[in-house]
């Protein structure tokens, strides 16, 4: 990490008047910085003030001001709470606003979801193309003037349902009929879509250094969407030399979902269960991040207990991803599924608890704001609850990582194709906004739970892994390191945790009345850093809900990772980066 | 005798409609796959002729290796559609001629040396003719120079090509192990 | 009956038996492969269709014919049609040299265990085995898919690159036998009275990995890695025509497990083996079965090599090894014995 040469105390607006000012919006905070100074202003703000990381991009529709606002979040990798700061573009005509990838090379894909969600230009961008929508759609869906197909309204609950309880589908009364627009001159018997040849026409200028070349047919060769490893329904398109990776670009999207606008038309307490669904292998974490940020605006105060359980929850959590991720990684280096079943074995227990408790293995559904929903069972699988827990944390699990470490880590085949693979320096780690373990197997020690503590981390002794190198080898290094220390956090809070007590911050509601304001919520999840961006204008539902997904940010990267290794390794470090579908697309 | 003078005669047969769909095939994998096949009925001819080991050689180097070798090639490259175009002035027709001309003159020397079998060779070959055993004493005795100045020849060959690609990447920095990036 | 139609006909008998044993070993071969993996894995594999799931490989075998026989429209017919036949014949027609029990000598009529004993079985086995490998280039090129095509070229590199140090790992009990008649190999083997895995265990221990290699299994499953070709060069195929590529896939393990068995195993030998010669196809079978497990085990333990470590294994490694072999073995044989 390279410390600014002198800290600077001035103040943003005393460093740049007239381009920053303060937001001074009730519930807001940061600064608004004008859009012809951004780039100056962004570089100042990583050089001089150390915010050496940018964290969030997003968009937000103003519509009543006619403005469209970019948020970004910038962190120091010292810790500390996160720099906000805004771009305010008007929504009318074409709007632009200059890019940052020049400053974060991480601001990649979240300024192309912004394009492709609210229509918002970044000039400079060097691939400004549709990221989530495909390149033919018509329309910026996150605008809040922008309908889809059988629209009813504009928050939930639908009048159609309730309180009548008339309970039909919308699209049985109205079949196509007034929702379905096509653009002028559009006529989808003779459409032929274009799309992939701007990204084939990208990608034809790319070749080899001259000493790796073998002049062979290049051919562009499409991974995906149905492609048994890239987990999920991903794709990524490689320019091929023979072997070698010439070029590689990722295609997202087939599993979009719109989630941040069906968000935005729920109620607040609804999208608990939905953030499951983002990266559904660590459903209590995204269910944490979540409750965070709302917690901040309505300002409740979680019950010891409740906080005890949520650490318990979203620590085995992260065992459970681990396990997971690692067990397909080495299914990606082409083991016949034998390690992921071995490692699915413990899994299966750390799952056992969740449906025990939160009443579903994967969609737990468990965090609310102001506690968690339910208290342990008595029992789980015949036995004493704690006596369960205890035994798994303190017996199964450490044997299980032992057995993983003898078996799986130094496995000749193993280190042969993992060392040296992938490899993803420090400062590109920073610079490209990777977290979670990729960020940490490059050394950088920066960890949500220590960087900026959240729930009773601080409290926690537990130590920040990583390892120097920066390849596929030590990622996986880092994730079972991850889990030691996990199951330390567990054994500490199976010793303090209370032994009874409230588990809600006064009752538990179905509505919640939430203060105007902005509020960024975040997380160390298993993947990395999970933020939600929330802003509410005192309605039912939120007017902006964000999510910073970890595996979409991560991806950014894939590409760099990859050029010049083997066809194999594609799938390699792409299994090491350990992406979940559910949360890359929303 | 008269099983074998038709199974000869259909070999032969097959042979010659293989090498004229080697020479024929517009794509380079079906001509490739011809001369694949021609080997391969050149060797049963080995098998009639009671040399099984030399039957066996050929489907191996040949067959085996060298013609996987060029169809290994051939789809690398991209190769296997062939430019129609004729390079020399009347190369058609003058590929005809002298084919036409060479397998006439062929014929008349076949026919005009008037063959016969020898008539002091053995009606039997001895039990190990052609076996590997007799092949290989043979190459290491009577024809140990010609076996000996091929083999020569061949390690220049292997040589060289060692030789011509090593020039191509002599720039070529040493890329870390552990940092790829930076080559 | 004169000799020539006694010669066919005991021929053609041999031949089916042969034919019918591999392709039955084939069928349970799947069946084997999913139990042993399965237990490797903690599963329990196939267990539904008859009893402990035996009839499961009969289940599999209608559901191939039932399926859809597709083809790509930019496919090479005649090729597409003709690549699971190249590939297929050669498996079957490998294990014809191998001997599985002495000769046996009922009513004055001697039965050979051996379709055809060739005095150059060694390289009959060369032969075969290096033309199987047309069928996959050619399931890769006629395909019209990249998938396929980059397993038809890793397949073919694959197998120029191991053939040398396969075809020089046999040269070891050749030297020992002094003959490259497979029957007088497993004679030698008799007559010193150790298997030759004892005295060539590095011709051995190449010999099986560089076959693991020509038959593109684990760890070499480079032509049809799942994780990176989906299926390599049979990407595009399904019904029947997929089928065949299986069949060839496995009925080759067995032949390649029947080589390494007559070559370094001592083929039939076994205690009373000449006293009652069919008891040599018992031993034969479960030397066979042995490696085939072996085979398997590696699959459900070991992950795949990368494309370019396994083409540095076999040039930089397993060739320079078997030609250290092969002339260390002649100069002990030459100068010492």
């Amino acid at each position: 990490m390279v410390a600014p040469s002198k800290p600077i105390t001035q103040d943003l607006t005393e460093r740049f008047p007239g381009a920053v000012s303060k937001d001074t919006r009730p519930g807001y905070e940061g600064y608004i910085v004008s859009a012809n100074k951004l780039t100056e202003v962004a570089t100042a703000i990583r050089d001089e003030y150390g915010y050496e990381y940018l964290a969030s991009v997003t968009g937000v529709d103003y519509i009543a001001d006619g403005k469209l606002e970019v948020v970004y979040h910038a962190s120091k990798m010292s810790g500390g709470a996160s720099l906000n700061f805004k771009v305010q573009a008007p929504r009318d005509g074409e709007p632009e606003i200059p890019s940052l990838v020049g400053v974060w090379q991480g601001a990649d894909f979240q300024e192309r979801e912004v394009y492709d969600l609210y229509g918002l230009r970044f000039s400079g961008h060097p691939d400004l193309r549709r990221i989530l929508m495909w390149e033919e759609f018509e329309g910026w869906p996150m605008r809040k003037d922008w309908k889809e197909v059988y629209y009813e309204q504009d928050a939930k609950p639908f009048k159609t349902r309730w309180p009548e309880g008339s309970v039909y589908r919308i699209e049985e009364k109205n079949r196509f009929n007034k929702n379905v627009r096509y653009p002028k001159g559009f006529d989808p018997r003779s459409f032929k879509s274009d799309g992939d040849e701007k990204l084939y026409a990208l990608m034809r200028g790319e070749h080899l250094p001259e000493h790796q070349r073998i002049n062979t047919d290049e051919i562009i060769v499409n991974m995906g969407p149905q492609h048994p490893s890239t987990h999920g329904v991903f794709r990524v398109v490689v320019k091929l030399d023979g072997e070698s990776v010439v070029d590689l670009k990722p295609v997202m999207g087939y599993l979009h979902r719109n989630h941040e606008k069906i968000g935005e038309r729920n109620t607040w307490l609804m999208n608990m269960p939905y953030t499951d669904r983002l990266d559904y292998l660590s459903g209590m974490g995204n269910n944490h991040g979540y409750a965070l940020a709302v917690e901040k605006l309505i300002g409740s105060k979680v019950p010891e207990r409740a906080e005890y359980l949520r650490v318990l929850m979203v620590e085995l959590n992260r065992i459970a991803n681990h396990l997971w991720a690692i067990g397909f990684l080495i299914n990606d280096l082409g083991a016949f599924q034998t390690p992921m079943l071995y490692l699915a074995k413990q899994r299966e227990l750390i799952l056992d608890i969740f449906e025990a408790t939160a009443g579903s293995r994967m969609m737990c559904n468990y965090m609310r704001f102001g506690g968690v929903v339910r208290d342990l069972p008595s029992r789980i699988r015949d036995e004493d609850t704690l006596d369960f827990i205890t035994d798994l944390v303190a017996e199964r699990l450490p044997a299980a990582l032992d057995e993983i470490e003898t078996l799986l880590t130094f496995n000749e085949i193993i280190r042969t194709r993992s060392i040296g693979v992938g490899v993803l320096p420090a400062k590109q780690a920073i610079n490209g906004s990777a977290a979670g373990p990729l960020l940490r197997a490059s050394g950088v020690p920066y960890d949500l739970r220590r960087a900026d503590p959240y729930s009773i981390y601080d409290r926690l002794d537990f130590k920040v892994c990583t390892r120097p190198n920066g390849d596929v080898y030590d990622r996986y290094l880092v994730r079972i390191d991850e889990m030691r220390e996990s199951i330390k956090i567990l054994k500490q809070v199976l010793r303090d945790m209370p032994a009874s007590g409230a588990i809600m911050d006064g009752e538990s509601k179905y509505t919640h009345k939430v203060p105007n304001g902005e509020s960024y919520g975040r997380v160390e999840n298993p993947k990395g850093e999970l933020g939600y961006y929330v802003v509410s204008n005192g309605a039912p539902n939120p007017y902006r809900y964000h999510v910073r997904a970890p595996s979409f940010i991560n991806l950014t990267m894939l590409g760099d990772l990859c050029k010049g290794h083997k066809v194999a390794d594609i799938v390699v470090i792409l299994g090491s980066i350990d992406i979940v579908l559910g949360e890359v697309d929303r | 005798m008269t099983v074998q003078v038709a199974l000869f005669i259909a070999l032969a047969a097959v042979a010659i409609v293989a090498a004229i769909g080697l020479l024929r095939a517009k794509n380079a994998v079906y001509a490739a796959l011809c001369l694949v096949s021609n080997f391969g009925v050149v060797a049963v001819l080995y098998i009639l002729l009671g040399a099984p080991f030399l039957a066996m050689v050929q489907i191996t180097v040949y067959a085996g290796a060298i013609m996987v070798l060029f169809v290994f090639v051939i789809m690398l490259l991209g190769a296997e559609h062939l430019e129609h175009e004729d390079h020399l002035l009347l190369q058609g027709p003058l590929g005809w001629l002298l084919g036409l001309g060479l397998a006439g003159l062929v014929t008349f020397a076949a026919i005009s040396a008037n063959l016969s079998a020898p008539a002091e060779l053995p009606a039997e070959v001895s039990a190990n003719f052609g076996s590997p055993g007799s092949i290989g004493h043979l190459l290491l005795t009577e024809y140990v120079f010609p076996f000996e100045v091929i083999s020569f020849l061949l390690l220049a060959a292997m040589v060289g090509a060692v030789v011509l690609t090593l020039v191509q990447r002599e720039k070529k920095a040493r890329r870390s192990l552990r940092n790829p990036q930076q080559s | 009956m004169n000799e020539v139609t006694v010669i066919i006909i005991d021929a053609a008998i041999k031949a089916a038996v042969m034919a019918l044993v591999l392709l039955t070993g084939f069928a349970y071969m799947t069946y084997a492969e999913r139990k042993v993996i399965a237990g490797i894995q903690v599963r329990r594999g196939p267990n539904r269709i008859g009893p402990l799931g035996l009839l499961q490989p009969a289940a599999d075998g209608v559901k191939l014919f039932l399926k859809e026989d597709m083809m790509p429209t930019g496919a090479d017919k005649l090729m597409f049609n003709l690549a699971p036949i190249i590939t297929s014949i050669p498996a079957l027609v490998i294990m014809a040299v191998i001997p599985v029990a002495p000769d046996w000598i009922v009513n004055g009529y001697t039965v050979r265990f051996v379709v055809a004993d060739l005095n150059v079985g060694v390289l009959y086995l060369l032969a075969i085995g290096s033309i199987a490998v047309y069928g996959i280039v050619l399931a890769g090129w006629a395909s019209d898919s990249k998938y396929s095509m980059m397993g038809g070229l890793r397949s073919t590199a694959q197998v120029i690159s191991y053939e040398l140090a396969f075809g020089l790992s046999m040269v070891g009990p050749m030297l020992l036998a002094q003959s490259m008649s497979l029957r007088d190999i497993v004679h030698a083997q008799e007559a010193r009275g150790i298997w030759f895995m004892f005295l060539q265990p590095i011709g051995f221990l190449l010999f099986f990995i560089t076959g693991l290699a020509e038959l593109n299994r684990a760890p070499f499953d480079m032509p049809e890695a799942e994780q990176e070709l989906t299926a390599g060069y049979f990407t595009e195929y399904s019904s029947m025509r997929f089928g065949m590529f299986f069949m060839a896939e496995y009925i080759k393990m067995i032949a390649v497990s029947g080589m390494v068995v007559t070559l370094y195993m001592g083929g039939y030998l076994g205690p009373f083996v000449n006293q009652f010669p069919p008891l040599g196809i018992a031993y034969f079978s479960a030397k066979v079965f042995f490696l085939l497990f072996t085979m398997i085990w590696i699959r459900g333990t070991l992950p795949r090599l990368r494309y370019d470590q396994l083409m540095s294994f076999g040039w930089k490694f397993a060739l320079p090894v078997a030609m250290l072999n092969v002339l260390a073995t002649a100069i002990v044989l030459v100068y010492v014995m």
